[in-house]
């Protein structure tokens, strides 16, 4: 127990230092930038000159940092009680959200070897919204709703016949190929569409969005947490499960339902990065140190909330892209909890 | 002898049409143990799944009485400990539990832990309970397994290789364990490959001759622990 302790006391002290280190260089690049070289200085007042269309189509993020503003010598000091209250309240909430599902799914996911399928339901939710987005629909949620469902009935059948380790890599190459293709044809405005909700940078949230996204989420996140120890039978004991009348194919259906929907909400509201980061690096940082599924999942949903708030910050403070932020804190500790896994023991 | 749990007349067990096993009779009583042995492949899984009701018959029937005390028959499985993931995060006792969580609603367990507890006191294991499953012996895991299997007050126990990978002595504490609890009324189905355990538990042992031609079942014949090492020797003879 007193080892145990120790070891969590240096983990504690090794997240810490990762993140004091992002906070200390976040405030030196808020310094007056001297060490710019004069060329670079030159590219960045023609990047100035630009116009600033983002800022003209979402309001709500004009006090988001741009690139240029970082190397600006007399950077205002930030607000944060306005960035968090006025200008990204639904982006945070949306987040916590996705982060709380996330870290709950991802522990199971992890658990249960399904990783590659998270990755690829993304990619084939993508398809979907792809052909919404061919179609000229307003919303995708419907077509990619519809395209993995369908996704999932041929993973859960791929899965019972033992081919999902060959078909499920299969459908993540499709996803990155024929969702470019589709819209490919018309045009840059849809492939830079779709290559937001790749990448995740760009965080305005509509509030209808969030209004759907954010109950559901949390519910998807209570139900996946409440049934732990259905999780736990199915994988340690499934012919106990059988012969008390349970039937495994359905509930890894349900496993694989409920982990759809959070990536399908979780991309169409904050992008691909984020909702994989939330459900990856969470449980892989905190798995090392917990003996217990009700910890391990508590101890995933306050670190994905930690990743949040960082990444939040080094987002504003160092102008980077929020989901990369939060993924690149997230690695931060996970590295850490890694190493320091390691030299733990027993 | 006890009340008839469960009978096979003239069953055929498959898949997909596929005949895998076919017994001509068999019979489970209370306080019974029943051997399951044969070669890998030769079905042994297969009919513990037809003789459960897991797996429907493709011709004969099986019948599954009912239990006077409480109407239904419940059916226990205790695991190969070394087919367990133990990656997951899961103390001795979260393991032990997996029997009674099967049959709760969402697997909650609730009040029943302390059931679990107890059997896990009357193993002499309880001290165990806390600690990280995967930090156990084989011995000690395989015990764990148990006390939360017989924790569900089956009527029916079925054993799967219970002493696979454990060393002379773990078998043998198993074993005495196992024989304790049939000789309080519990039935009992082991499946193993290991003639020389199921010799010393079982009543019945049903020996599974694999067919000699592809697409025909293996053939269930009843032995006594008493002509089973006879039976093998002749067996290999006519091999030879």
């Amino acid at each position: 127990m007193k080892n145990q302790l120790l070891w969590i006391a240096l983990f504690t002290v090794g997240v810490a230092f990762l993140f004091g280190s992002f906070a200390i260089c976040a405030a030196q690049t808020t310094q007056p930038a001297d060490s710019v070289d004069q060329s670079t200085q030159e590219m960045l007042k023609e990047l100035q000159a630009v116009p600033q269309t983002r800022s003209a189509e979402s309001p709500s993020l004009s006090s988001a940092p741009s690139a240029p503003d970082a190397l600006s010598s007399q950077r205002p000091a930030i607000d944060w009680q306005h960035l968090i209250f006025r200008d990204f309240p639904l982006m945070l909430i949306t987040g916590a959200a996705v982060g709380v599902a996330g870290a709950l799914l991802g522990l199971f996911v992890l658990l249960r070897r399904e990783a590659l399928v998270a990755l690829a339901i993304p990619q084939v939710v993508a398809i979907g919204a792809a052909i919404g987005m061919r179609l000229g629909w307003e919303n995708e949620v419907p077509p990619a709703l519809g395209v993995a469902l369908i996704a999932l009935v041929y993973f859960a059948l791929a899965k019972r016949s033992n081919t999902g380790n060959w078909i499920v890599p299969s459908f993540y190459v499709a996803g990155l190929c024929l969702s470019f293709l589709i819209v490919a044809s018309r045009g840059g405005e849809d492939v830079e569409k779709l290559q937001r909700l790749f990448m995740g940078i760009d965080v305005a949230i509509a509030p209808q969005t969030a209004a759907i996204a954010v109950p559901v989420l949390l519910v998807v996140g209570l139900i996946c947490a409440l049934l732990w120890r259905r999780w736990l039978l199915l994988a340690q004991a499934p012919a106990a499960a059988e012969l008390a009348g349970l039937r495994p194919t359905r509930w890894d259906a349900l496993f694989l339902l409920l982990l759809t929907i959070v990536i399908l909400l979780g991309t169409n509201a904050l992008g691909v990065v984020m909702v994989l980061a939330m459900l990856f690096l969470p449980a892989a940082t905190i798995l090392p140190w917990t003996r217990r599924l009700p910890a391990a999942m508590l101890g995933g949903v306050i670190l994905s909330l930690i990743f949040l708030a960082v990444g939040f910050y080094l987002s504003n403070t160092m102008n980077w892209p929020l989901s990369q932020s939060i993924g690149g804190a997230g690695c931060g500790a996970l590295a850490i909890s890694q190493v320091c896994a390691q030299f733990k023991g027993e | 002898m006890g009340d008839k749990l469960i009978e096979v007349k003239d069953a055929v067990f498959g898949y997909g049409g596929r005949p895998v096993v076919q017994v001509e009779h068999l019979e489970l009583f209370r306080g019974q143990c029943l051997g399951i042995f044969g070669p890998n492949g030769s079905g042994k899984t297969t009919l513990v799944r037809g003789i459960t009701g897991l797996l429907s018959p493709m011709a004969g029937q099986v019948s599954h009485e009912t239990v006077a005390s409480s109407g239904d028959m419940r059916i226990g499985y205790l695991p190969q400990h070394r087919n367990l993931e133990l990656h997951w995060p899961m103390t001795a006792l979260d393991a032990a539990s997996l029997a009674i969580s099967a049959r709760r609603i969402f697997g909650w367990i609730g009040s029943r832990s302390k059931d679990v507890l107890a059997m896990m006191d009357r193993l002499q294991i309880s001290q165990f309970a806390n600690r990280p499953f995967a930090a156990l012996s084989g011995g000690q895991q395989q015990r764990v397994l148990l006390s939360g299997a017989l924790a569900g007050d089956p009527t029916v126990l079925v054993l799967d290789e219970p002493t696979e990978g454990l060393d002379v002595r773990s078998t043998q504490e198993l074993l005495d364990l196992l024989r304790q609890f049939i000789a309080e009324g519990l039935a009992t189905m082991i499946i193993s490959h290991e003639a020389d355990d199921l010799v010393q538990v079982s009543r019945e042992i049903a020996w599974l001759h694999p067919a000699s031609d592809v697409g025909h079942a293996s053939r269930v014949e009843i032995v006594t622990p008493q002509t089973l090492g006879e039976a093998i020797l002749s067996a290999a003879r006519r091999a030879v």
